[in-house]
Formats: structure tokens, sequence, C-alpha cells
């Protein structure tokens, strides 16, 4: 990891509040593997807000990164109104990363909301890998929809679905997984989400190994505020940005 | 020019990792040199190993940030064994700070880490446990009960870490001085809370919290000047310090050294930025070294 002042190159909205920022970064570029995030200072000497931002890495293409996010608060907004050639700072990457792998039969991918990002490269690694991978998109509605195309392109079957059935299934994305499960073979789930829905797809008990991306709040990203400690299984502390943000759904309390 | 002393330790510069924003060093290490520190305080060890408080535990206010961390460590055993080799490799002080939750805790902790560190932090002043911690550091004669007992064990300085949440931060620091404390720091965080208008619900799971950042320097810096004034043991300044000026200062205001802590979170490069910052003002100045600094305020 390591501390980068970069320029954005482009930050631009791409759905209902959700933006996609990208910047030049070589070493990132390389170094990022799916799962991984990073940390940015949308403001040098801000007091308001004060701390870093830990955002997943969604993609690179060539040596550009991008970052997906959707406005929340005080943080994002500022970031959003981010134009091109400014700089921010980046602290990255950040994380441990998915377990990308030719698993021998089919793979399932579960996203909602924002936890969509960081399962583009995610999917993308997996079919590198000559896997056959079903993809699972939850959103709220139509006109929150974004990465669409980019998923078809790096998934077998892609599954959408709404909460207010505008496009797509309606339901979230975990009530179409499990209506597949009895009649594809997974051999693994990856996933990204609200805690209800990562909840939800705890609950199914799944058979086969299901690995998940979790958010906290934080304040360093590297390991030593503890402000993002969950219970592990054992009831032992686990952090989100160094133990994970990826964990085996079992091993962890959600 | 940085050298400054606290009973016989040297520290190379005054400047101090903060406990509970630096782990155990291991994690900075990998971003920046941690001989850079003059000495680093660590993450608040206990007997037993502990896991904490539930979550949420931090959110973000104007200036500052609240947590409620509650002192998850894994216990004196394990910090001698696989966190204290580490941080030996380092050309810098190494500070444990130490929490009980009874005097008799206090004085077993002093004990085993004495032979083993350079100097002991006596945490009487953390805000997010329920025993122990800040309910003994707001009481002059509980600071000087355990600081006399834990003075009387240890075969390294005892530098006593106070409260600010209290009526008269003095009368605490008077009462480590008189049991015998070789320095005292302050100030810790100071009780907080925040409230989601939309849920209603605290934005801390244990409701209040400690705040800590740029907010509370003012304060800091004026606890820092009171206690100059009533004690002659060196003080360790520390509350929302970001940059070189802001621990100039402290000094101003008393600090022999000061702790850095919040800054850690938001710029890892602060140690060298402030370090160089404070070299620049001395030779700006004309001063030779940070002790001409020391409570040098013009009033």
């Amino acid at each position: 990891m390591k501390l980068l002042d970069v320029e954005i190159a482009e930050n631009k909205m791409i759905a209902n509040g959700i933006y996609l920022l990208s910047f030049e970064s070589e070493y990132l570029a390389n170094a990022f593997k799916p799962g991984n995030f990073v940390n940015i200072l949308v403001e040098k000497d801000s007091i308001y807000p004060l701390l870093r931002r830990p955002f997943s890495i969604s993609f690179v293409k060539e040596n550009k990164v991008f970052i997906g996010y959707k406005v929340v608060g005080r943080g994002t907004q500022i970031l959003s109104q981010k134009k091109k050639g400014d700089t921010i700072n980046v602290l990255g990457p950040l994380g441990n990363s998915f377990l990308v792998d030719r698993f021998d039969g089919k793979v399932a991918v579960v996203g909602g909301g924002v936890g969509i990002f960081p399962l583009l490269s995610l999917c993308h690694e997996l079919k590198k890998a000559r896997n056959e991978v079903d993809v699972f998109l939850g959103f709220r509605s139509r006109s929150d929809l974004f990465f669409v195309e980019e998923f078809k392109e790096v998934s077998d079957n892609l599954f959408i679905s709404t909460d207010d059935g505008s496009i797509g299934y309606k339901g979230n994305a975990v009530e179409v997984f499990k209506t597949k499960i009895e009649e594809e073979n997974y051999k693994v789930a990856f996933s990204c989400g609200p805690k209800p829905m990562l909840s939800a797809l705890k609950s199914l008990n799944l058979t086969f190994k299901c690995y998940i991306s979790l958010e906290e709040k934080m304040a360093c990203g590297i390991g030593a505020c503890l402000c993002c400690s969950i219970k592990g299984k054992d009831g032992n502390m686990l952090h989100v940005c160094s133990d994970g943000p990826v964990f085996d759904i079992m091993e962890v309390e959600i | 020019m940085l050298e400054v002393e606290i009973s016989g330790v040297k520290l190379k510069n005054p400047i101090i990792a903060a406990s509970g924003t630096f782990g155990f060093g291991r994690e900075f290490s990998r971003l920046i040199d941690l001989n850079l520190f003059g000495g680093i305080s660590t993450k608040g060890i206990t007997l037993k190993k502990r896991a904490g408080n539930p979550q949420p535990r931090l959110c973000e206010v104007y200036g500052g940030i609240i947590n409620s961390v509650g002192l998850e460590n894994p216990g004196v055993e394990a910090f001698i064994k696989e966190e204290l080799p580490f941080l030996r490799r380092f050309d810098t002080k190494i500070i444990a700070n130490i929490n009980g939750f009874n005097k008799e805790e206090f004085i077993e902790l002093a004990k085993i880490l004495s032979p083993f560190v350079d100097m002991i932090e006596v945490n009487l002043s953390c805000p997010n446990v329920k025993e122990g911690g800040m309910i003994f550091g707001k009481d002059p004669n509980r600071v000087y009960e355990i600081t006399r007992e834990v003075k009387k064990v240890s075969s390294c300085p005892i530098i006593v870490k106070l409260t600010p949440n209290v009526t008269d931060i003095t009368e605490l620091a008077k009462a480590a001085e008189k049991a015998g404390a070789d320095a005292i720091s302050l100030i810790n965080t100071i009780s907080a809370m925040a409230i989601d208008i939309e849920t209603r619900r605290p934005l801390i799971k244990m409701v209040t919290g400690g705040l800590s950042g740029p907010a509370i320097k003012p304060i800091a810096v004026r606890m820092v000047y009171e206690c100059f004034q009533k004690v002659n043991i060196p003080i360790i300044g520390m509350g929302g310090i970001m940059n070189y000026k802001d621990a100039i200062e402290f000094f101003l205001a008393g600090a022999t050294a000061i702790q850095i802590g919040t800054v850690n979170f938001v710029n890892p490069n602060a140690v060298s930025e402030i370090k160089e910052g404070i070299e620049n003002y001395l030779k700006d100045h004309g001063f030779e070294s940070v002790k001409d600094l020391v409570g040098n305020i013009i009033i």
C-alpha cells in the first residue's frame, strides 16, 4: 500500500446519485486484486469531513483505476463535485481480496445496491479463470440501474431484480438467487451488498462456500484504530479493514 | 535541537504516537518509518484479552470523531510475546499504556511490563469502559492512590494520563505529582454524543463516546497551560494536533512533549511533517531547542 496524490481523470454520474470516478495510477492498477479498497482523503486540510473515506475499487483498465460510489453524506457529496484534473489523496490498495480460482462447477455472484461495485472485477477474473458465472444484481428501481452492460460481458447469465419491480424480477437479488440454487449446482458464491441482504444470504444455510465483502465505519483503514471490528463465529474480533473486507459468510456474525 | 527528556528517558524528538490510534505500530510500519517517532504509546493494554464495545464504534462530527472502541486488545501476555519484539526493532521509546479495572490490576500490569518498556502510561482516563478508566481518573484520591501503588512496583518512569471530563484537571495533575508520577499526559478524549435525527438513534452504540480531533484542541491547550502552572513534572500534551503549528501551541502552553492521534488516520505522514515544521520554527524564531519553547508563552 502507498499514499498517492492522483489526478482525477473522470467523475461522472452513472445512475441516480451513483458516480464513477477514475484516475491514472500504474502502481494501484498493478497491485489491485478484486475486493481491495482504498481510503480517499476527499479534501486536504478539511475538518469536516475529517477522516478519509473507504471505497472499493470497482475495476481497473490499463493504468486507470475506477471507483464507484453513492452520494450518502458530506464526504461523498464533496467527492461528487470534483472535476477532471482535481487532486485527491489515495491510500491503497487495502484489505484482502476475493478468492479467484477455477471452481469445478458454476459460480454465483450476488450483489445489491453499491455492493455491486467490487463484484465487476471479480466477475472479470472469474471468467478469466474459465468459470461459468451467474450474476444476480438487485436495485431499488429502474432509475438506479448501473453496470448492466458491463456485467453482461463478464457473466453467463445475468438476473436483474428491483424492489419495486420496475425492471426485472420484483424482489431482491437473494430471493432470485434462492430460486436458482436447486436447479444449478453452484460450487461457490460471492456477495456484497447491504447488511439485511447478506443476513438473508446467510440464513439460506448454503451447502457451498460463500464469500462476502463487508463494510463498517473505519478511521485508519489499516488495522490500527480498531473501529471496524466485528465478531467472528468464535467470539474473536475481526477487523473489516485488515482481516477483510472479504470473509467466509460462516466465519462472521452478521 | 529536538531532543527532550522525561524523567531520565531521552526522546530523540518530542513527538509520540498517541495510544489507541496506532495499534502496536505494526500496521503503520507498512506505510511510514516508525523511527520518525520519539516514542510510541501502545494501544491500551489490559491483563486479559478484551473484545471491546459493539458496533458502531465510530462517528464523525464537525471537527472531530467520536469513538467507543472500549479497549479491545490481546492482553498483556500476547503483547509481550507477539508485539513487543516487533516494536523493539525500532529506534523509538516504547510507552506501554495500561488499563486496570481495579487497583490490583494496575499494579499487576506495571509489575509485569515495567522491565520491558521505557515508560508506562497509566490510563486513568478511558471514557469507554464501565469500570476503571475515567471513573478512577475523575477522583483525585483514586489518582493519588493508584499512582502511588503503581510507582512502588515500577522499575521505569510512570506517566499518568488524565481525563478532561472534570471540573478542574489541575486537581488530578497535583494528585498524580504528589503520588510520585514522573510525568502526566493530557488530555484523553472528551465525553461526547451525536444523534442521527432521521433514525433518532445515537450514532455510537454505547450512546456516548470520546471526542478527539481539531475540535478539542483549544480545550487541551488550556488544560496543559493550567496544569503547567500547578505542577513541576513534565507534561505530555495532546488533543487535536493536526500540524506543527498546533504542536508549537502545546509547547508554549507548557508541554515538554506531544502526542499525535487522530491525525494519523487522516495523514499518516503527519509525524514527519510536524517534525520538520517544529525544526523550521525553532530555526526561524532563534530557539536552540524545543526545551526553550516549553511554557514560553507571553501573557
